[in-house]
Order: structure tokens, then C-alpha cells, then sequence
């Protein structure tokens, strides 16, 4: 397995953990019925999320100093290009439908929540992608 | 992988670094700057490198690049 297919699998794990917090804040405060949780309250997972993006880095940097230092190379360019464009579709799909809802609905304190849920999932998304096209080869 | 249709471009990466001592496929991708999966998925065929790649191997085995690589007919 490259070096680049266990960043994703580190990062992928990372954007479903901060995805699954994100979902059951904001599910547990609908159920409440206490309307959405304040933004703040994702402060906290927003920051980890960064944190471990960045401890991911430094770690692999240190457990194999030569591989993390290469760009990636003609076969992965593509694959890398082709995960972003998909996940980027995922996230402008996600978020026009929010527009939408939120346009329909009149509720606008909803689309922060959308937007932010639709980030989290484009960028699973582009991850799984990353993993997908490297497996294959292609 | 299942049902992939084969590359017309045949190559003798793997012996070519046999007769090399040995060169390891890690060695080989370090000499042509890519990654040791791509060097695998060249010998597997299942990726066409560059030209810009295909010479540069060829020049690290000291050949020509028809002796390195092939297109396959069939």
C-alpha cells in the first residue's frame, strides 16, 4: 500500500469520525427539539479535524520521511485530479441543494449546518475516490 | 483486476532489471522519479508510462526504448 493510499485511508477515517459527530450533534438537538445546536459547538470537532489532518502529515513524515516528500507522480496525478473533481461536484451538488431547500423552506438558519454537512461529505467522498482509483491502477 | 483489458504496450522492465543486479523495483522508481506502484503497475502492464518515463528507463538500462518496450498486435 503507497504512502498516499494510507494518508487517505488516515484521512477518510478522520472526515467519517468528524462527519458522524457532526450528524449526531445535529440530529440529538432536532430530536431535542431545541432547534439546531450553535455553530460554536462545532468549534471543538472542527478544530480536531484540523489537528489530525496535520498530525497525519507530521506522522507520516516521520515514519517515512523519503515517500511523504514526493509529489505524486504521472500514474497519480490523474487519479488525484479525478477524486477532486468528483468530490468538488459532490460539494456544489450538496450545496445548491441547500439553496434550494433552504429557498423553499424559508429556513436559513439551516443552511450553515447543509453547507458544512455537504463540506464533510464531499470531502469523505474525495478520499474513498482517492483510494478507489489508486486500488485500481487506473 | 478482473476484466481489465490489457495495454498494447509490452515491456521487459522486470528483466531488464533481473539483469541489472537485481535492481529493486523501489531502486528503479527512485532512479525515474516515480512511485514504486507505478514501477509495478508498468511491469503488470497495466499502466503505459510516459514517453518522457519509457526513455528514461531505457537510458537507466542502457538500451533503446523498442528494447524495453513493445507494442502488442494482438
Amino acid at each position: 500500500m503507497s504512502l498516499r493510499e494510507i494518508s487517505a485511508w488516515v484521512m477518510g477515517a478522520v472526515m467519517l469520525i468528524t462527519g458522524a459527530y457532526y450528524g449526531k450533534l445535529v440530529l440529538a438537538a432536532a430530536q431535542a427539539g431545541a432547534g439546531l445546536p450553535p455553530p460554536e459547538d462545532f468549534l471543538g470537532p472542527a478544530i480536531g479535524a484540523f489537528v489530525a489532518t496535520i498530525g497525519v502529515d507530521i506522522a507520516l513524515a516521520i515514519l517515512a520521511p523519503k515517500g511523504a516528500d514526493l509529489p505524486p507522480d504521472e500514474r497519480e496525478r490523474p487519479m488525484l485530479w479525478r477524486a477532486g473533481h468528483w468530490a468538488g461536484l459532490v460539494q456544489g451538488g450538496l450545496a445548491v441543494a441547500a439553496v434550494l431547500y433552504v429557498a423553499h423552506s424559508g429556513d436559513m438558519a439551516i443552511l450553515f449546518y447543509l453547507i458544512v454537512g455537504g463540506l464533510i461529505l464531499s470531502q469523505f467522498v474525495e478520499y474513498v475516490l482517492q483510494i478507489a482509483f489508486l486500488r485500481s491502477g487506473s | 483486476m478482473i476484466g481489465r483489458k490489457p495495454l498494447p504496450i509490452t515491456n521487459q522492465v522486470s528483466a531488464f532489471r533481473d539483469q541489472h543486479g537485481g535492481m529493486s523495483q523501489a531502486a528503479l522508481a527512485e532512479a525515474i522519479g516515480v512511485s514504486r506502484q507505478t514501477v509495478v503497475a508498468i511491469e503488470k502492464g497495466h499502466y503505459s508510462p510516459s514517453l518522457e518515463t519509457a526513455f528514461r528507463i531505457a537510458r537507466l538500462f542502457g538500451v533503446g526504448l523498442e528494447d524495453v518496450f513493445g507494442w502488442d498486435e494482438a
